[in-house]
Order: structure tokens, then sequence, then C-alpha cells
């Protein structure tokens, strides 16, 4: 199953070329670490379904020896792998930018990616091919659109916030945040091999 | 004989198209063609073999085994042709041999590169610039590079030109000098079965009509030429369809020797070549 993992990379060979461009632009645009890393990691995952929305790819791997099992297997695990190594390399050219950063940045950019894989990798298998880009493009503007209506807002609201999180101590915050993560991740993983074992090629 | 592809009461229901009830055999260390009209439900008879497609009812066994439990075993043991390119057009074929490859367990590289060398294909160029016989001959070669025992393809001669195809047929022929493979392929050009075909199926409408060896079939079937006043409601039982002209009738029949005894030497019976069963088998089988 490692293969299936490998496989992004020989067919991302001419795309991660401009993986270092791309997070550079981000850094020296001076963004935030959290946003630098978030897009850095969504890099590799989402450029690979740019190829697993062609029928002809599914069929390919499915007539190799593989389970459909093993291939939901492979995205999910290959999203972790690939984050790793993403937040690896931009750590490295935040330090090299002498940029500040912190691991409570990495943990939050962290937990954004995979609840961000864990909503759209079950949308990969139910959209038509064609209208995954579309989709998830319209969804980003939409969170975003969203998330600015709230945070005017917020200020009414985080008072109410804050106290509910101080509530909690910080350990006990963030090994909560990062189960929940966790806990959405394997359900998505589990929903999309229910979805991909029922799919007709 | 054993069987390598084993098809009990196979059902699959599509909108407006069904594969009905199908038992299919496939005899190890034989050629089968699988011949039938476009839309006959060719390649999705296939895409059950691969376990592409599920049965909505039936089972689907092959080398023996069932799908569920040793899907793996038995994907390691089939090459694949498909009709159109599923290999990702944008890399060359060292990258997809690297892709490939490792999923197999006897992958085999020196082999590889033979079938790379004989069929003449670039290393590093994109499949995408690839002509259509150049991106069968690359399936081909992915197929055949894992000493696979059965080597299915879903209309591998499509779209080829005449010298390609006898290539084509040639090489599949050497392939069969080995002795236990099994190869099956759909095809609607039915003279590429003559050359190398021990068995031919045949389907139509998503039924499968017949499944017989190439002698069997020229021994059964016969196209019968006649005067139309031979034809009444008994004689024509005979025959599975008739086409009447302003001089006589031709008739595709089954029973060679029923008609022999009925007709005698009153009608002119001819062998009937795949092409001709295929046409008079394209309407309902009907004794008009």
């Amino acid at each position: 199953m490692f293969n299936l993992i490998i496989r992004d990379i020989i067919l991302q060979k001419k795309q991660l070329m401009i993986f270092i461009p791309y997070i550079l632009f981000f850094i020296l645009m001076g963004s935030p670490p959290i946003l630098t890393f978030l897009v850095a990691c969504i890099f590799i995952p989402f450029n690979a379904y740019a190829y697993d929305e062609k029928a002809e790819t599914n069929i390919l791997l499915n007539s190799l020896p593989y389970t459909r099992t093993e291939i939901i297997a492979s995205r999910y695990l290959g999203a972790i792998l690939y984050m790793a190594v993403s937040i690896g390399i931009t750590s490295l050219a935040l330090l090299v930018f002498n940029k500040m950063f912190t691991w409570t940045d990495i943990a939050i950019a962290v937990g954004l990616f995979l609840l961000f894989a864990s909503l759209t990798f079950p949308l990969f298998q139910i959209l038509k091919p064609g209208y995954i880009s579309t989709v998830v493009l319209m969804g980003f503007i939409l969170t975003s659109l969203g998330f600015l209506r709230m945070s005017r807002h917020l200020p009414e609201y985080a008072a109410a916030i804050s106290e509910f999180m101080d509530t909690f101590s910080d350990p006990v915050l963030y090994t909560g945040a990062a189960v929940v993560v966790m806990a959405v991740y394997a359900v998505s993983w589990g929903v999309t091999t229910i979805i991909y074992q029922r799919k007709a090629f | 004989m054993e069987n390598v592809v084993e098809f009990k009461n196979v059902m699959k229901n599509f909108k407006g198209f069904s594969v009905n009830n199908m038992d299919l055999q496939v005899k190890q260390g034989f050629v089968t063609g699988f011949i039938g009209a476009n839309g006959a439900g060719k390649s999705t008879t296939i895409k059950l073999m691969m376990n592409l497609l599920r049965p909505d009812a039936g089972e689907i066994k092959l080398f023996g085994l069932d799908y569920k439990t040793h899907e793996k075993a038995i994907k390691e043991r089939i090459g694949f042709v498909y009709d159109g390119n599923v290999f990702f057009e944008g890399l060359n074929l060292k990258d997809i041999k690297r892709i490939v490859g490792p999923a197999y367990k006897r992958w085999d590289d020196a082999l590889f590169y033979r079938y790379v060398e004989q069929f003449n294909l670039p290393l590093n160029k994109a499949i995408r610039t690839f002509s259509k016989g150049m991106q069968m001959k690359a399936s081909l070669a992915i197929a055949l590079s894992h000493h696979a025992e059965l080597i299915i393809m879903d209309e591998p001669t499509a779209g080829l030109d005449p010298i390609f195809r006898r290539e084509l047929l040639d090489l599949l022929q050497e392939l069969m000098l080995d002795g236990s493979r099994t190869i099956f392929f759909s095809t609607h050009i039915t003279t590429d079965l003559d050359r190398i075909a021990d068995y031919i199926a045949f389907i139509k409408n998503g039924e499968l009509v017949f499944n017989q060896s190439i002698h069997e079939v020229a021994e059964n079937y016969a196209l019968v030429k006649g005067g139309t006043d031979l034809l009444d409601r008994d004689t024509e039982q005979v025959f599975l369809h008739i086409r009447r002209t302003p001089t006589g009738f031709e008739a595709l029949t089954d029973n060679r020797s029923n008609v022999k005894s009925l007709f005698g030497n009153h009608v002119l019976m001819e062998q009937a070549s795949l092409e001709d069963i295929m046409y008079h088998l394209k309407g309902d089988v009907q004794h008009v």
C-alpha cells in the first residue's frame, strides 16, 4: 500500500517544483504562519485528487492488486504523511526567513487541515468529476464569508466564549480538540471507504 | 478441463440495460473470443470479471476464488488491457512502470524492458503523445510483465491498423505456446477470431447466446440458401433467422443435420462466418 502513497510523488514530480515558490509566496506576503502551514499541507493531497477524479485512474487502481479499502486508506494515511513533510519544509523555510512561529500555530494548522480533509475527501467521492473543484472553491469562499460575518459579531460572543474556554485547563482543551479532530478524521475515513466500496467504474 | 473464469447466474441491472442470468466459463489454456455488437454488454461483462462492477445477483469466480475474500490474489494473476488508455497520460512509460510495477509481487523488470524493446516503445515520452497502436502496445507490455496467467482484453484491436492487428494476433499466439496461459478478449472484428480463438462466446442484449469451441460453431451453424417456395410454417422452424430476397432466401441455422434431412439437396448450405451469425442474430431470435 506504501506504493499507492509514493504514487503521488511520481505523479506530481512537476508540480512539486512549484511547491517551494508557492510556500515562499505566502511567507514573503507576510501571511500568518497558521495560513502558510495550512496551504502547504493542502498542496499535495488536493493535487492528488485532480488525478483521482478521472474515471480512468480508478479503473487502473482497481484493476491492480489493491482492494478498495487500501486505495482509500492510502489517501488518508498519505494526507497525514504529506502533511508532516510539508510542515517540516515550511518550518525550515520560515526559520530561514527568520519568521516567528509557535507550536500552537502548527497544532492549529494541523487541526484545520485534518478537518478540511475530513469534510472534502468524502465529497470527492460523491460529486461528479468536473464539479469538484468548483464546489471546493465555492465552499472555500462561502466559509470565508461566513467567518467574516461571524467575526463582526464576535466581540459580542467573545466574552461568553472565553468564559466557557476558561472552565477548561489548557491541556484539557488541547487534548479535547485533538481527540475531536482525530474522531472526525476517523469517521470521514470510514464514510469514504463505504462510499468507495459501492462505486461502479 | 479447468475453468479460469466462472459466472453463475450473474445479473447486473442498469437503467435500460441489463446482463441477465449469465453463465460463462472461460477454459484454462485457451483463447476465448468474446463477440457481440456495440452495446451488447461486452465491456460490462469484462468489468464484472475485473470486479470493477459487482453483480446484483449470482456468483463470479476466478481461478476458483471469490473476489470477496481473495481480491488481491486474483488480480495478482490477471493482466488487463482496456479499450482506452487508463494510464496517467501525462506520465512517460518509465514512471508508469514505477507506479504499476510495485503493485505486483511477480513484476519482472527484465521482461518489461524486453517487451518495450520488442514493441519499439519510447520510455521517456508522455503516453499522451503515443498513437493508439503504441498505447495498446504499452498496455500490453505492462499486462505481460508480471507473469499473468489470465489476460483480459477489452477490444484490443479496435482502432488499430491491419498490420499491427496482425502483429498483435501473432504475439498473442506466441504467448499461448506456454500452455498455461488463458486469454479472454472482446472484439467486434470477427476476423480476428478466425485466426486465434479456440472458443467463441457470443453475447447479445446482455445475454450469452452461446459459448462453444470454434469447431463446434463451424459444425453447428450454417448459412442456408434456397427458393422461398420451400418455406412454410413448419420448415421455417429449423432456422434462427430468415432473410427473404426477391430471388430466394438466406437463413441461419444452428442445426445442420436437421436442415439436411428436411430439405436434402434443394438448398445450398454454406459455412456461416461469425459475421453471418452476428448479423442474423442481431434482432431477437425468432422462428420467422
